[in-house]
Formats: structure tokens, C-alpha cells, sequence
């Protein structure tokens, strides 16, 4: 834990700092009491905002994977895979597609929750818990291409506009550009569900090993479940609707934590929030830094090997 | 007053009018071909299954007992395990502790006793079939809950290990406990105290070994004939 919070509190400095201006520790210092006015609107206006969703999205990202990776007693699940993401995201572009999103900008947000709700219960009835890793990413496969099509409708659909379209393309393409703190509020929200997040760590441990065993044991499955998949469905839309489809958060992060600290979800529950930040975090410098790489490009670049990696090793 | 007591438990589809009642400090075997319903009823007396009629623990009605007061009063252990995740071996059983708000007591204990001491902090994904079984023998053990009901605890087991497992039966037994065991070992039910016997869902015989596993019964119920002979008899040294 003090080597991950280290990590993240240098990725933080280093967001603040590195741009097109770049900014040393004194300046950022200075910045942030307004003692160094330059530096004070690059941070207050861009950086810290971006820098805030950035963690936001990650923490939301990578709780909601180990959630799903508990409840469905298979590591490689996650939220990109199953399509919960795809089903946050096109509910989004239905949003903005059919002019609603106009309205208010609180309505993105909630129908992107909407999206990723379908997607979970149809995730739920095509693959149940403890379902063989076939079978999830065959309803993964289903889903994300059936929730693709939906998107693609839209797109055709609604061409008038090239400004729609170029918010759309940001839904599917997942990034943290031009982020504000309209963002950061919409997104905050995850900091109550990672909050209701931290007791259930203990009872998904037993949870992981089986849902009769755990139940025999003494925990209450039933609604001990049904609290995982709100809390990972909501942090996985809240995500998705200030950042777009951001693949691979969900299924590298908490798999290369539990290679470090083995799979008690006491520790990786909190672990899962502080370094998936800190993996948003670094993917995003490396992709402004690489020369305007987006986000979601950056982690499918890097989650795509690993994941075909593990599914080698899985047997 | 009966530790376990059933009254028409029904499983749609698997289990069928099951009325029985179970003492305490009674050990007890549940046997019957494949597909006989040994498993169900199990789970069903455990309440991880939905099913419908009674079931007591201790004279209360299992749907008035909260959740987290069942995990200190009954342990089941499944016929077929698989363990996604790297727990360690000690981890797996000190989750036999979650009712008792994780406090540890008795894990080093079960350890020791199912001859896990030296495996204590292996991933259990690697554990051979056998050494599985007995992790979850030892979780079941950790519990320190009065009623045992263990599903096949000895198919995957070797001969030392199974043995060890119905001494410790008996153990449980005279301090009190009530296990409740599905075997197929016909030979080993004769070393419990009682044997219920199912066929097709539905009970057809409970009652002492030598009484119940008649010859008839076996041709009727299991399809095989007896013949006594000279065998191999095998015992803790």
C-alpha cells in the first residue's frame, strides 16, 4: 500500500506538471494558492480537473472489475469485456444522439447508467456466476457487438450534425480531453460507491470461493450480491459518462495487484481504487506525452496484450 | 430434542417427501446410487437450495434462523470444489471463522488435523483433487458448528486420509455433534450409527447399519449382490 500511494501521489505531481507548460513542484505549489497566476489557470482550468476525473476513472474502473471478477468467480471478467461499458456508452450516445443530452447535464449521465444496467442484466441472464470463461466472454462477444450495432444506428442515423457526431466519437474512443469540473461533479458520485465499496471486502473473499460455500458460512449472497452489481454497474456508467469506453482498467489493474499482494479483498478493495487511479493516471501522460495518443487507446494498447497473455495462461 | 429434524422436504424434480429426524451426538450416513437425491437433500438441509416442507435445526425452523447464525451452526462441505483465485490454504480455512467474526480460533488446529500443517501456505489452486478436499474438511472443522453435513467427503480421499475422516466423525460425535456424511462405501457405512438410504429422490430406508443394508435392500436399491469372503479390512494404526 505505501508503494502504491507513493506511485499515485508522483503520477498526481506529474499530471499537474507535464504539458505544453511544463511546471515544476514549486510552480505547481505556487499554482494551486494562486501565488503564480499562469500556473494557477493552467491548473485550476485544465489540469486539475482532468487530473480528478482521471483518478475518478480509474478507481471507478478498476473496483468495478474486481467486483465483477468476484461475482462471477472468473479473473477475466471485467467491465469492458462483459459490455457493460458498451451499454454505459450507448446510452450515452442515445442521449446525445436524439438531442436529449441538450437538456440538462445530468441526463448523459443518467442514461448511460441506464445503458450499462441493460447490459448487466443481460450479462446476468446469459451467463450466470461461476460460469466458465467461454461462456462470459462468448456473452461478452454477443453484447458488446449487439450494443455496437446500437451505436452505429445512431451514428447513421443522426448525421445532420457534425458537433453530435464528434461527441459521439468521443463516447467510443474513451478520453480525458477538454475534461472540466462539470466532469469531476458528475463523476464524483464513485466516491460514495467506493466508499459502500470497503465493508464487503471480507464477504466477497468467501464469495470468490463459491456462493454456496460463502453462504454456508454465514454471509447473506443473496444481498451481498445484489449490492456488488449496483455498486460496479454504477461506478462502470459513472465512468463511461465522463470519459467514454475505456477498455482494460477493469482486468489489468486488479490482476497485477493481486500478483502483488495475493487475492485478499480486505487489501485489494482499496488497492483497486488507489491503482487504478494511478494507472489512468500514468496511461493518460503517457498518451499526451506520446503525442496525443487518447486514453482509451493508450489502455487498450497496453490491456489488449495482457489480456490475450492471460488468456494463455488461464488453463 | 432431534438436531436435525425434516418434514416433507421436497426438491422439485430431485427430492421427494423426505421425513426424517436426526439426533444429536449421532452419526450418520446417506447413501444411495448416483442420481438418488444424496446431494440435494444435503443442500437442501442446509439451506442453500430451494426447496419446500420443514426443516429444524435444533427444533427452530431454518427460515427464522438469520443467516449469519447458520454458519456457526451447521457446516456443509461440497462435493466439487473449484478455486479460482490463490487463497492460501490457511486463508480458505480461516474463512470457516467469518461467523464468528474471523477470530482465528481452532484454524491451526483444523489445519493440523486434516494433515495440512505443511501446506498451510500453498495456493489452493494448486492443490491436487485430495488436498482440496481436506481444505474444506478443515474449514468445516474450523467452523466448531454442532452439525456436520459433508457431501462425498471421502471419494477423493486416500485410504489413511479417509480413515482419518471418519475418526474424526466419531470425534465429533462424542463431543456432541451430529455429521451427516454421503458416502459410497457400503462397507464404511457399517462403522456409522445410522444409515439413511435413498433411491430416486425418495427415502426408503433409515435406521442401524446391519439393519437397514440388507441384501435385499442392496439388489433392489444398488442393483448388486452380497457375498462375504475373505476382503481386505483397513484401519488407523
Amino acid at each position: 500500500m505505501p508503494v502504491t500511494l507513493a506511485g499515485f501521489v508522483a503520477l498526481v505531481i506529474l499530471s499537474l506538471g507535464v504539458g505544453d507548460l511544463w511546471l515544476g513542484p514549486v510552480r505547481i505549489w505556487d499554482g494551486l494558492w494562486r501565488n503564480d497566476e499562469l500556473a494557477s489557470v493552467v491548473i485550476y482550468k485544465l489540469r486539475l480537473p482532468r487530473m480528478l476525473v482521471a483518478c475518478l476513472v480509474g478507481a471507478s474502473l478498476s473496483s468495478a472489475g474486481l467486483v465483477m471478477q468476484a461475482y462471477f468467480r472468473n479473473s477475466l471478467a471485467s467491465p469492458g469485456l462483459l459490455g457493460v461499458s458498451s451499454g454505459g456508452a450507448a446510452g450515452a450516445v442515445v442521449a446525445i444522439g436524439a438531442g436529449w443530452a441538450m437538456h440538462s447535464l445530468l441526463v448523459v449521465p443518467a442514461m448511460a447508467v441506464v445503458g450499462a444496467f441493460v447490459a448487466t442484466g443481460a450479462v446476468l441472464v446469459l451467463a450466470r456466476s461461476g460460469a466458465s470463461t467461454e461462456r462470459l466472454l462468448l456473452a461478452g462477444v454477443a453484447l458488446n457487438a449487439l450494443l455496437g450495432a446500437v451505436t452505429s444506428y445512431v451514428l447513421s442515423n443522426f448525421t445532420l450534425s457534425y458537433e453530435r457526431n464528434a461527441q459521439i466519437i468521443f463516447w467510443l474512443m474513451g478520453g480525458l480531453e477538454d475534461r472540466t469540473w462539470e466532469h469531476v461533479l458528475i463523476a464524483s458520485p464513485a466516491v460514495i460507491g467506493a466508499a459502500l465499496l470497503w465493508p464487503l471486502g471480507r464477504p466477497m473473499d468467501l464469495l470468490s470461493l463459491g456462493a454456496a460455500e460463502a453462504q454456508s458460512l454465514g454471509v447473506n449472497v443473496r444481498g451481498l450480491r445484489r449490492r456488488m452489481l449496483i455498486l460496479a454497474t454504477v461506478l462502470t456508467a459513472l465512468a463511461t459518462a465522463v470519459a467514454g469506453t475505456v477498455g482494460f482498467v477493469g482486468l489489468v489493474v486488479p490482476h497485477l495487484l493481486r500478483l502483488l499482494v495475493g487475492p485478499d479483498h480486505r487489501r485489494l478493495v482499496p488497492l483497486s481504487l488507489v491503482g487504478g487511479a494511478a494507472f489512468v493516471l500514468a496511461c493518460d501522460l503517457i498518451g499526451h506525452t506520446a503525442g496525443n495518443l487518447r486514453l482509451g487507446i493508450v489502455t487498450s494498447l497496453i490491456g489488449g496484450p495482457f489480456f490475450l497473455w492471460l488468456l494463455r495462461k488461464k488453463p | 430434542m432431534n438436531a436435525l429434524t425434516l418434514k416433507n422436504l421436497t426438491v422439485p424434480g430431485r427430492l421427494r417427501d423426505v421425513s426424517l429426524s436426526l439426533g444429536p451426538g449421532r452419526l450418520i450416513g446417506l447413501v444411495g446410487p448416483n442420481g438418488s437425491g444424496k446431494s440435494t437433500l444435503l443442500q437442501a438441509v442446509a439451506g442453500l437450495l430451494p426447496s419446500t416442507g420443514e426443516v429444524l435445526w435444533n427444533g427452530r425452523p431454518l427460515a427464522e434462523i438469520p443467516i449469519l447464525d447458520r454458519g456457526r451452526q451447521l457446516a456443509w462441505v461440497p462435493q466439487e470444489v473449484h478455486f479460482e483465485f490463490g487463497f492460501s490454504v490457511r486463508a480458505v480455512v480461516a474463512q470457516g471463522r467469518y461467523a464468528h467474526g474471523d477470530d482465528d480460533v481452532g484454524v491451526e488446529y483444523a489445519l493440523a488435523r486434516m494433515d495440512l500443517t505443511s501446506l498451510a501456505d500453498r495456493p489452493v489452486n494448486r492443490l491436487s483433487g485430495g488436498e482440496r478436499h481436506r481444505v474444506l474438511l478443515a474449514r468445516a472443522l474450523a467452523t466448531d458448528a454442532p452439525i456436520q453435513a459433508w457431501d462425498e467427503p471421502l471419494a477423493a480421499l486416500d485410504a489413511r486420509h479417509a480413515l482419518q475422516t471418519i475418526a474424526l466423525a466419531h470425534e465429533r460425535r462424542e463431543a456432541g455433534g451430529t455429521v451427516v456424511l454421503s458416502l459410497h462405501d457400503l462397507r464404511l457405512a457399517h462403522r456409522l450409527d445410522e444409515v439413511v438410504v435413498l433411491h430416486d429422490g425418495t427415502l426408503v430406508a433409515h435406521g442401524a447399519p446391519q439393519a437397514v443394508l440388507t441384501p435385499e435392500l442392496l439388489l433392489t436399491v444398488f442393483g448388486v449382490a452380497v457375498r462375504s469372503g475373505p476382503g481386505l479390512i483397513l484401519e488407523l494404526p
